[in-house]
């Protein structure tokens, strides 16, 4: 019941919202968004880390003829992507407080109906229920980059529907041959996910056209568009850019998080041969995106492009664990997972927060801005620690994982990814550079005094991302002990997945 | 030949009566009151009346008996559900019709007549087991449709649509009736299951029949809108007052399909030396999805995306009747089918419906442009342009997704999984089109004068039920399935 109180409350919360009065809504928000936490922290007493079973179970049948079910339940895997999800809720409607100003009780339903689809698509353990929260969580999305966003919005919003629903498209045709192939294999038909970990698929090496490689593709084009991996990931700097910042944050924080979600729930339990045999092809575009991504980062004279060109980068560390296919990257793609939502969410916070002040991103705007807004640049300044990684945040302990893992499988690919790291540490210190020391820039003037300093409310949404930087960075197996038992299981019974279910 | 009729075939053919003595009775009180229109209004009551009462004799009469009039009509699955269809549409389109600029006039009764009797036409289609009843029935809903189209008070596109509509349409039946002429020579029947047995045989050894089946399918393939008899549909849908383009793009889609799933999931070509037609039928389904949506992409004119669109639905339902006729898991191609008809029916009947209500006179066409800013102007309006539009795109959970999971399942069951890919790239494709009208409602500023909009609570009423009905069949599409199915598998 838990769960299914934890997808369908913000439902309710969005009706609540279209209620209230005008003046109310914020507030009203913020208190439903921090209940829908406290309810989703009562997982900590009722999931039991020890065991990598899916916990918590619900199964209902809804299109039995297809064998098709209401079926979501919890394991270690999707266990931090919920909280995240839940978390980031009532940090996303304080820090969007005046940011937002038009349409603000739309704004508030559609946060509340995405928060729905993020955490319906982290539960679903049914393949259609999962491509269903998939794909509604385009919707709410979709408006919030078109109404509230920058002046390419436009085409901004149809770029990322666009590319977002082709790549789901192809895993709808690979879902509806898996269906099939239960029905083939076990005896009935069935999109349970648990049902598919089952399925022998045929594989054959050294070709292309053959069942198991093919629905591998389909698959991994849907998530790695989503991720986005290096050659598919054009729609990302546009939409992070015309999204308003709540927007922005969410897109990075948790929908980037479906896509490698889903390798590590569907590509690499149920298409072992394929991933481990085109794992070389998923390395080097990984390694090429981290890369690609450092590299353009540098070169942004936008603040926030550079921080969304900084998302490709450490998204592809993620798709580097994963695809390293041991513990240490499998452990550490999850973690960077969490670990890039609260960095990377945190930064575009920061970006929107001094954007709303002046209404400018270029960094050649800027300059000296630690004269003027030192609690800020303090603030920027940590949080840019735990993007490039340095040792005590969490950013570090991703990494390293990472790397370590990568480094055991695949060494040649450990060696250049370890140079986006670098990369990582010029891009991110040169912005910090221009933007807080170095000769005053031209806003530092039209805005005097301590106008750009950081707001009481602003730094409420800060602190506790803050803090979960270094708490994430210091003590990582408070973290990490969750999820500890799924990856063994993930990671070791990778050829004969199974996973248990319990009530 | 002594021909007796028992009662239950009368009982069984009564919608159709229903609908003509419904239909007839507007016209003989305009009579009776020297030719003065009676209240639209009241005109409007006594279809309804009729529509209901043949709603309530073919849902009570389902399963009576398969055939009536020595099997020259048959009662199936296929038929009562598709039954439902039509009634569905033609009392739709009949309330945007009283409502509408264009067709709102003194003739409002004759509009209704052959309103009904179009839909008369549509259920002879569905009913017939002989090409020539099904001819009868093309004939009677097309003459209906051209006097329809010509009636509206739209002067010119209206008129060119109608005469585009008719020269064309003309020469379509002629090419079918000739097609059945050449079956008739060939088999000794117009007979559907007569036709069906002999096909087996005829088809690869009988060049002339091969020559008539053609012509029957070209026929058919005309009113379907399938490439490449589809160039009409974009004029003629754009020419017609908007309230029967909704009618007139489902009605006669539903029926026409359903007499293609009849004749195509007859098993007849389960046969080997049938494939080359199969492979012939699948590339013209893979052109139609492509020009469809291609089409539909280049549009300004709401209406004509709207027309190219239905193209692609069209070919989307070809390929579940494909599936349907290659065997093996026929029945899920046909249930596909079935229910794609369905949710196309309901969801193009609510687009064009919310077109409708936009339009301020009776020469408006609307473009993207028009939509600018509706969202503020008219949120529900806009809302249910938005389900209907993420439905057609086929977004979970709207009915519209589930129309395609069905669709493309039978496909990649049946191994045509290469037309499922290839209706998947067409729906990345239509994803653009169909969000430009919403980017236009929600994103853009509005418009700085748009014609007042007048209230017209009845066609508002039905077009937010179209969306609802989307959306909560979509949620609990199950039991509908399971109606579909056990429809269906009568046919089987």
């Amino acid at each position: 019941m838990l769960l299914s109180l934890l997808i369908f409350t913000p439902l309710i919360f969005a009706a609540i919202v279209a209620l209230v009065p005008e003046r109310w809504i914020r507030p009203t928000s913020f208190v439903l968004s921090i209940l829908h936490f406290a309810l989703t922290c009562t997982l900590f007493y009722r999931f039991e880390p020890g065991r990598a079973t899916l916990q918590m179970v619900e199964k209902m049948p809804w299109v039995p003829t297809f064998g098709v079910n209401y079926f979501v339940g919890i394991d270690g895997i999707s266990f931090w992507l919920v909280i995240l999800s839940s978390f980031l809720t009532p940090l996303v409607v304080l820090g969007s407080w005046t940011a937002i100003e038009k349409n603000v009780r739309s704004f508030h339903i559609l946060l509340f109906m995405l928060m729905t689809s993020m955490i319906g698509t982290f539960l679903a353990m049914d393949a259609i229920l999962f491509y269903t929260f998939f794909e509604t969580s385009l919707i709410p999305m979709y408006f919030m980059v078109g109404v509230w966003g920058g002046s390419r919005r436009l085409y901004a919003t149809m770029k990322f529907f666009i590319y977002t629903m082709a790549g789901s498209l192809f895993m709808l045709v690979a879902i509806i041959a898996l269906i099939f192939m239960t029905q083939e294999q076990l005896g009935f038909m069935s999109a349970s996910i648990t049902d598919f970990y089952q399925l022998q698929i045929p594989f054959v090496a050294n070709t292309f056209l053959n069942t198991q490689t093919l629905l591998f593709f389909a698959f991994s084009l849907a998530f790695a568009i989503k991720v986005p991996m290096f050659p598919v990931h054009t729609w990302l700097p546009d939409a992070h850019v015309e999204a308003p910042t709540p927007g922005s944050v969410i897109l990075a924080a948790v929908m980037l998080k479906m896509g490698t979600y889903g390798f590590m729930r569907f590509v690499m339990p149920i298409f072992p041969s394929a991933m481990e045999y085109w794992a070389w092809l998923f390395l080097l575009l990984a390694v090429v995106g981290i890369i690609y991504g450092a590299l353009v980062a540098m070169v942004q004279p936008d603040l926030k492009k550079l921080v969304a060109y900084s998302s490709v980068s450490h998204m592809g560390y993620v798709m580097l664990g994963i695809f390293a296919l041991n513990i240490y990257g499998a452990t550490g793609g999850l973690y960077q997972m969490l670990n890039h939502a609260v960095s990377t969410g945190a930064l575009f916070f920061l970006v929107g927060m001094i954007y709303e002040k002046t209404h400018s991103r270029q960094i050649s705007d800027y300059g000296s801005l630690a004269k003027v807004a030192p609690i800020y640049t303090i603030i920027f300044v940590l949080v840019t620690f735990s993007s490039i990684a340095v040792p005590l945040t969490n950013g570090f302990v991703g990494e390293f994982l990472i790397l370590a893992g990568t480094f055991q499988s695949h060494p040649i690919f450990a060696v250049f990814a370890v140079t986006g790291v670098i990369l990582g540490a010029v891009y991110m210190l040169w912005a910090v550079k221009r933007v807080f020391f170095g000769a005053e820039g031209k806003l530092i003037h039209e805005h005097p005094g301590d106008e750009l300093e950081i707001t009481a409310r602003e730094i409420c949404v800060m602190v506790p991302l803050v803090i979960l930087i270094f708490w994430m960075g210091i003590f990582p197996n408070d973290f990490l002990n969750w999820s500890k038992a799924s990856l063994d299981h993930l990671i070791q019974d990778r050829t004969h997945y199974e996973l248990s279910i319990e009530d | 030949m002594q021909i007796e009729f028992t009662m239950l075939d009368f009982l069984l053919v009564a919608p159709a009566v229903a609908l003509f003595i419904a239909s007839c009775i507007p016209l003989l009180i305009k009579v009776l009151r020297g030719n003065k229109e009676q209240n639209p209004f009241a005109t409007l009551i006594y279809a309804y009346m009729g529509i209901v009462v043949a709603a309530g004799f073919a849902v009570s009469t389902t399963g009576m008996a398969r055939t009536a009039f020595d099997g020259a009509l048959v009662f199936d699955g296929i038929s009562s559900f598709t039954t439902l269809i039509v009634l569905l549409v033609a009392g739709v389109g009949l309330t945007f019709s009283r409502d509408s600029f264009s067709t709102n006039d003194k003739q409002f009764t004759e509009t209704m007549f052959l309103t009904l009797n179009a839909a008369i036409g549509m259920l002879t289609v569905v009913w017939a087991n002989d090409l020539i009843l099904t001819f009868i029935g093309i004939e009677l809903f097309s003459l209906c449709l051209y006097i329809l189209i010509a009636m509206s008070l739209e002067d010119k596109l209206s008129k060119e649509a109608a005469f585009k509509y008719f020269i064309l349409g003309s020469f379509a039946s002629a090419i079918m009736l000739y097609g059945i002429s050449f079956i008739y020579g060939t088999v000794g029947s117009t007979f559907l299951p007569d036709l069906i047995q002999a096909t087996p045989n005829l088809l690869a050894t009988n060049r002339l029949f091969l020559l008539g089946f053609v012509m029957l399918v070209a026929g058919i393939g005309f009113k379907i809108a399938i490439f490449p008899f589809h160039s009409w549909a974009p004029d003629v849908y754009q020419g017609s007052p908007t309230p029967l383009t909704a009618f007139m793009a489902t009605g006669v889609k539903a029926v026409s399909l359903a007499f293609m799933l009849r004749l195509v999931a007859s098993q007849a070509f389960t046969v080997e030396r049938f494939w080359p037609f199969v492979d012939v039928l699948q590339w013209l389904v893979a052109l139609t999805i492509l020009i469809g949506n291609v089409g539909a992409f280049r549009q300004k004119s709401l209406k004509r995306m709207l027309a190219y669109s239905s193209i692609a639905h069209s070919g989307y339902v070809m390929i579940g009747i494909i599936a349907a006729g290659i065997g093996g898991a026929s029945m899920l191609g046909a249930s596909g089918v079935m229910f794609y008809i369905f949710s196309y029916s309901i969801m193009t009947v609510g687009a064009f419906g919310v077109l409708h209500l936009l339009e301020g006179r009776a020469d408006s066409d609307l473009t993207v442009e028009d939509l600018k800013g509706l969202a503020a102007e008219k949120p529900w309006l806009a809302l249910s342009m938005t389900i209907l539009m993420l439905s057609l795109t086929g977004i979970p959970p709207t009915l519209g997704f589930f129309g395609k999971f069905f669709i493309f399942s039978a496909a990649v069951k049946q191994g045509l999984v290469w037309l499922a890919v290839w209706g998947v790239i067409g729906s990345v494709i239509s994803v653009y089109y169909y969000l430009r009208p919403v980017v236009a409602m929600y994103m853009e500023t509005p418009l700085l004068k748009r014609e007042a909009l007048s209230m017209r609570p009845l066609s508002y009423f039905v077009v937010t039920f179209m969306a609802l009905v989307v959306l909560i069949i979509g949620l609990a599409s199950e039991p509908f399935y399971q109606v579909v199915l056990s429809s269906v598998a009568k046919v089987f």
